[in-house]
């Protein structure tokens, strides 16, 4: 107890110090007066969705699974696409209620979930027998039966990853859970747009992340009270 | 007995394995080993909850002393083939000397389970560097040591790992030493033991509640509603590696890779087993006792052990035999269990065969002679000639029985000897072939062989009848109390077997039990009645002298 609470303190100092370091002179803390990052993420090809005949329980499912590998929306905005301030530090707990990841008519509702280190609770809304299978390599990755009288089981992520969860019962079933170590993170919509709120003001990495498409990177400058644009354009 | 067949070994990996080379050791090489390793015994083990503690070592007092601690030691090694054996902290060095030998040829040299043998090999060989093992008594994401030892010594089961009980068990330990190694970093974490709720006897109340919970949570998407692995989830499984997977028979206990006892099953259910699609269950049952209510009702779906058969008999009966695989006939007899294996003679061969077991029923009027055959297949095939085949099963005789004469050549007999077979197909039902070799088989004129198949939740029974008497020189006769020899061989179809690409048996033998007449109601009791009356009379003579002489 006294050891984990003077690493604690140490870890503490340290980040105070990188904080300072990286913060620079002249910029404000980040709380209360960071700036807001608008990211419009596009993608100029097709989309690409696969189809899949459904052979059990279609009645939840229906008769053919989609698998949205690339969702593009009218603009050319791509969805699904984690966007995070790289190397932020803040409050792991500034985003409110415990994240929730629903299988909703076989299918993960979101289809991307960006969280911070932390529970989540896996529901079952189908009425059916479901399996959540993780594929993490920093959190033990579980495989746990989820049948339909067990309608919400908790399961916690503490380090931050990107973990690819399935379920083996229905083989179309993806979705992916960003597990982020600060709370500067969006998820893209349709449109391909999120939004970033109270990032420190000063120079910040922009980071994409798309599950068939990848990664890019990109330099903003926050400043205070102010919102910043920046977009990009992913490629295969 | 089936030196024909090439299939000494219980699986591909004893063919095509550099480990095929171990013979069993003679015992008393192994008891010695055991005698060496525990007046060797020494370091504290590394295994689970204060089990880990290594035999004492033997204090060397007096010449007694030294007498009565080689007396324990033999006890031990006694005792130890018996209970499970406790952790030893193996020596990862020596452990890799006896790995290059012994397990490379499937695990590889890096333990990445990439060795040479592997591309033939279903299920793969471990990747010992995930540190992923599928059996484990720990709620922890490792097994432990007892765990790893368990498994190297009895083999797992339906797989191509057998059991290395003959290594010296400090042989064992270093190895389990050195396979950690491959993963060193994760075998950091301490396991824990996974604590089952307690156990609830196999009770029919505790069966039948199995049962709900079986359909509750849905074991029949992957395992099949009768547990013969034929779930609509079958064909979609992958395990960890993104290799194809299949679910296992619930029905073949003996094929479980973990074992087949009923806490064995407790435990995969409750733990899930790691890589592959089976999730844990502990806390997605309804009660917590429910994890023992499943484990009685799997334990209820088949026996431990297969117990084969090895002499066919057909039953004489005196009434019309049905073709209706359901008849109550069928159901009134006793099946009996006969193995079949790939067929890796010729090529194309079949290193993982999906059919290994056909239970044979069969019987015979005056007029016709009838086999009923059952056998698990997870998929009723419409075949389309590509990738998907007709089922198929062939019952296969020698044409002529030649008292003490060679029989054909067993994979379809040869250029020199041809063999007959009673064969089903589905989409096309029974039919007679002469065959001289795999790729000379012939359709018979004249067929008068008829039949009928049935399929159910991933199970063939078919029924095949013909005359007792042959047409031809191409057909045998059956004749009662005549050794006939008999071999089967079978396709799935939908698991892309065709041609060569079959499960087969060697020879086996059939007997036509001799029909019993009604004289055994009538003479018995005349010769009965006859002794009697000649003792009566022997008995009646013997007192009349006896009372002349007075």
């Amino acid at each position: 107890m006294r050891k984990a609470r003077g690493a604690f303190i140490a870890l503490a100092l340290v980040v105070a110090g990188a904080a300072a370091f990286i913060g620079g002179p002249g910029s404000a803390p980040a709380q209360g007066g960071g700036g807001t990052i608008e990211a419009e993420v596009k993608y100029n090809g097709a989309p690409v969705v696969e189809k899949l005949k459904v052979n059990k329980d279609t009645q939840k499912c229906g008769t053919e699974a989609l698998i949205e590998k690339i969702v593009v929306g009218p603009n050319k905005g791509l969805a699904n696409a984690v966007v995070s301030v790289v190397g932020a530090k803040g409050a792991t707990t500034a985003k409110a209620g415990k994240p929730v990841l629903d299988q909703h008519g076989c299918k993960f509702v979101p289809h991307v979930l960006a969280m911070t280190p932390g529970e989540i609770d896996v529901k079952n809304s189908d009425d059916i027998l479901h399996n959540i299978h993780t594929y993490s390599t920093a959190n033990p990755s579980v495989n746990k039966a989820q049948p339909k009288f067990k309608k919400v089981m908790t399961e916690k992520f503490d380090k931050p990853e990107i973990i690819k969860v399935t379920c083996d019962v229905h083989s179309w079933m993806l979705g992916w859970v960003a597990v982020l170590p600060h709370p500067y993170f969006g998820v893209t919509k349709e449109n391909g747009v999120t939004k970033i709120e109270n990032v420190p003001a000063g120079k910040q990495k922009v980071e994409v992340w798309h599950e068939t498409l990848g990664k890019q990177e990109k330099e903003v400058e926050v400043k205070a009270g102010q919102t910043v644009k920046v977009g990009f354009e992913m490629k295969k | 007995m089936r030196a024909g067949v090439c299939a000494s070994g219980p699986s591909a990996a004893e063919r095509a394995c550099p480990c095929s080379t171990t013979s069993p050791a003679p015992f008393v090489a192994a008891a010695r080993s055991h005698l060496r390793c525990h007046a060797r015994s020494t370091s504290a083990g590394t295994g689970l909850a204060g089990a880990g503690r290594a035999p004492r070592r033997h204090s060397r007092r007096a010449s007694t002393g030294a007498a009565l601690g080689a007396a324990v030691a033999l006890l031990a090694s006694i005792v130890v083939d018996v209970a499970p054996a406790l952790a030893q902290a193996g020596d990862a060095a020596a452990g890799q000397a006896v790995y290059q030998r012994k397990c490379m040829g499937c695990h590889g040299e890096k333990g990445d389970g990439k060795g040479p043998a592997a591309e033939l090999l279903d299920p793969k060989p471990r990747d010992f560097t995930s540190g992923i093992y599928k059996i484990r008594t720990t709620s922890t994401r490792m097994p432990s040591d007892q765990d790893l030892f368990r498994v190297l010594t009895e083999g797992m089961p339906g797989t191509s790992m057998p059991p290395w009980a003959v290594l010296p068990e400090r042989d064992r330990w270093n190895l389990i030493a050195y396979i950690k190694s491959f993963a060193s970093e994760k075998f950091k974490e301490a396991p824990k033991k996974l604590e089952l709720p307690k156990e609830v006897g196999a009770s029919a109340e505790s069966i039948k509640r199995g049962r709900e919970m079986f359909e509750a949570i849905e074991c029949n998407k992957c395992h099949g509603a009768d547990g013969r692995a034929d779930g609509p989830s079958r064909p979609e499984l992958k395990d960890e590696w993104g290799q194809p997977i299949k679910p296992a028979n619930l029905t073949k206990r003996w094929t479980f890779r973990g074992g087949p006892s009923r806490a064995a099953i407790a435990t995969r259910l409750a733990a899930g087993v790691l890589g592959t699609p089976m999730p844990a269950f502990l806390d997605s049952v309804e009660k917590p006792d429910d994890i023992w209510h499943l484990a009685n009702y799997i334990a209820s779906l088949g026996p431990a052990a297969p117990a084969y058969g090895t002499l066919l008999t057909a039953t004489a009966v005196g009434e019309a035999i049905p073709d209706d695989p359901q008849a109550e006939l069928w159901k009134k007899m006793v099946g009996q269990n006969i193995p079949l294996m790939g067929q890796v003679i010729a090529d194309p061969r079949n290193f993982n065969p999906s059919i290994d077991l056909v239970t044979v029923r069969a019987a015979y009027n005056d007029r016709e002679i009838a086999f009923h055959l059952t056998w698990d297949d997870p998929t009723e095939s419409k075949p389309d000639g590509k990738q998907t085949f007709a089922d198929a099963i062939a019952l296969q005789f020698p044409p002529t029985l030649e008292p003490g004469g060679e029989r054909p050549y067993v994979l379809m007999g040869d250029a020199a000897e041809a063999v007959y077979q009673l064969r089903w197909d589905s989409g096309k039902g029974v039919s007679e072939v002469t065959a001289n070799g795999p790729t000379r088989v012939r359709a018979l004129a004249g067929s008068e062989a008829t039949g009928k198949a049935a399929y159910a939740n991933g199970q063939y029974q078919v029924v095949i009848k013909r005359g007792l008497g042959a047409q031809d020189a191409s057909r045998p006769t059956f004749r009662p109390a005549v050794f006939t020899p008999i071999a089967f061989q079978a396709w799935d179809g939908g698991a892309g077997e065709t041609g060569t690409r079959l499960s087969l048996t060697s020879w086996y033998y059939l007997r036509l039990e001799e029909p019993q007449s009604k004289a055994r109601f009538v003479i018995p009791p005349v010769v009965a009645l006859l002794a009697l009356g000649a003792m009566l009379v022997i008995v009646w003579a013997a007192n009349r002298r006896g009372l002349s002489v007075s």
